[in-house]
């Protein structure tokens, strides 16, 4: 006799419905944990729309169909048996593809090491293992990290689901398109001047970059060693915190891991923000805006303040020097990672990376060592105005979504460089190592705006509850892209 | 006497692209006038911003 699966008069009603891949965690989590929705179905209904989305955005590099199935029906098991592990329990997820996975090509989307295999998990990826997670495969992204259209010469773009012809921000290009068009139910990218949380914003989901230390690196493929995090991209804060939880923590194969304990980061989330002080930096994080955009971001600290929250103005001179020190910083350390290649393959590189390369062989050690201490310095004043407020406010970035090609971003009808307009609120997180967060609050037309919270080290939870009252005060929250309207 | 950024490259042994000189020119001159003066940065501070850490990583475990 045939055995009834459990779940199946269940499913039925939620297939027919809903749509499973637009879905968050934190909808999707309750339904596993209650044996309402199997495992299977919902890894067969994420990787039947990626499979199906593919040739739109172009967000994966490899599907792992047949282990993830399997892996969920073990899964599903676990659960049947009251052994549910929490939040991501049964979770299908794609990573971005500079994470190693065991006995599995890791490509960094790079042609120089499309057959590289690794022989261990990323701490990362163990985790997630750990948790639960059903890994589906793996995401595309900017060649090496090094760039933010992931525009990518030898495995083609990654298309923004929200318009076909823009690009989804980068390098976590591949991880922002697939968890906004639903190929993903959440991801992980890495972030050395903003890669995590300029897909956020590009494709209106939520992106935050962790303290420096707080994620262990082991298994990521560097690209600028001490600027990199990886960090969670999801469709919604509270899914962004419960990953948060899973990945944190010390793991001494990372040198520049740091050991505190973890915070019950979701617990933090209870939407009160009365008597917060939020700090705008007018001179730098203002400066240049679109003006949709900038209209958006103060929309939203208004609709903070409506809250409960104060406003206050506050000066950080040596911003000043922030571009400079994260460019000398980042070309230098990419360069010296990457020196043997360019000197004997320069070749297999993208035409883009390569000039970058080529550039970050011209910084002198003096001049690498001036931008530490000018590194330093901005992170003496960040750590002074954290004694006056508890969050700065900034746009994400100072522009949405540009042309798929274009190496330029429409600014105010005026054309800017692409790459230094777009890293230019993000990377001074990177230089400091303080936690930032990018979280949709608005749309120019039909492309979306982030607006980015920065904290003191270590206070993910505070920003995360400060990105909660944002996100629940946009009125377009509920808003969806359908990369299928889009012909 | 100051090297082209063409001799710089190829002192260390890297053939520079030749489409991409002129915007190698373009970017390091971009990036020399973010420099700026520096003025108001304590470069030479006694404390520093590269450390050397005696034990080895993690000493504090």
């Amino acid at each position: 006799m045939m055995q009834t699966s459990p779940y199946v008069v269940f499913l039925e009603v939620i297939t027919l419905t809903t749509d499973l891949h637009l879905k968050s965690v934190e909808e999707l989590a309750p339904l596993l944990a209650s044996k309402t929705l199997s495992p299977v179905e919902l890894t067969k209904a994420i990787l039947d729309f990626a499979e199906e989305s593919q040739p739109k955005i172009n967000s994966y590099m490899a599907f792992y169909r047949e282990e993830a199935l399997a892996r969920a029906k073990e899964v599903e098991q676990e659960i049947l048996q009251g052994h549910y592990k929490g939040m991501y329990h049964g979770i299908p997820m794609a990573l971005k593809d500079n994470l190693y996975f065991k006995d599995k090509i890791t490509t960094m989307s790079s042609k120089i090491h499309k057959d590289f295999v690794s022989d261990y998990d990323a701490t990362v990826v163990e985790k997630l293992r750990d948790a639960g997670v059903i890994f589906t495969g793996k995401l595309s992204m900017h060649e090496y990290a090094w760039g933010i259209t992931n525009n990518n010469p030898h495995y083609g773009p990654v298309c923004n689901p929200w318009d076909l012809d823009k690009i989804p921000g980068g390098s976590s290009g591949g991880s922002g398109a697939a968890v906004a068009a639903g190929a993903s139910v959440a991801s992980l990218g890495t972030d050395t001047a903003g890669s995590i949380r300029i897909p956020s914003s590009a494709c209106g989901i939520v992106g935050l970059k962790p303290t420096h230390g707080r994620v262990s690196k082991y298994g990521c493929y560097p690209l600028a060693w001490s600027l990199d995090h990886i960090g969670p991209m999801t469709k919604t804060v509270k899914d962004a915190a419960g990953l948060l939880e899973i990945i944190a923590g010390f793991d001494h194969r990372d040198p520049t891991c740091i050991d505190i304990p973890i915070d019950n980061y979701e617990k933090q989330i209870t939407g009160n923000i009365k008597d917060l002080v939020i700090g705008i930096n007018e001179e730098y994080f203002f400066k240049n805006v679109d003006a949709d955009v900038e209209k958006a971001v103060r929309a939203s600290i208004q609709s903070l303040v409506d809250q409960g929250a104060k406003v206050e103005v506050v000066r950080i001179p040596s911003l000043q020097y922030a571009e400079w020190a994260e460019l000398v910083t980042s070309l230098s350390e990419a360069a010296a990672i990457h020196h043997s290649d360019l000197q004997k393959r320069p070749q297999d590189f993208g035409d883009d990376i390569r000039l970058l390369f080529e550039l970050g062989e011209l910084p002198s050690a003096v001049d690498y060592l001036q931008a530490q201490q000018v590194r330093r310095q901005i992170k003496q004043e960040f750590t002074e105005i954290f004694n006056e407020v508890d969050v700065l406010i900034t746009p994400t970035l100072p522009v949405v979504a540009s042309t798929i090609g274009d190496d330029f971003a429409e600014l105010n009808g005026q054309k800017v460089d692409l790459i230094d307009n777009i890293i230019r609120f993000t990377g001074p997180s990177n230089l400091t190592g303080l936690p930032a967060l990018s979280v949709p609050c608005g749309f120019k037309g039909n492309l979306p705006i982030g607006l980015q919270i920065i904290g003191p080290a270590f206070k993910e939870g505070r920003i995360l509850n400060v990105g909660y009252a944002v996100e629940q005060a946009n009125p377009q929250r509920t808003r969806k892209p359908n990369i299928f309207a889009n012909i | 006497m100051s090297l082209s950024i063409q001799q710089l490259l190829e002192n260390k042994g890297i053939t520079p692209k030749p489409e991409h000189l002129e915007l190698l020119k373009t970017r390091w001159e971009g990036m020399q006038s973010l420099r700026s003066n520096l003025e108001g940065i304590a470069i030479d501070d006694a404390d520093i911003a590269v450390r050397s850490i005696p034990g080895g990583d993690h000493i504090d475990n």
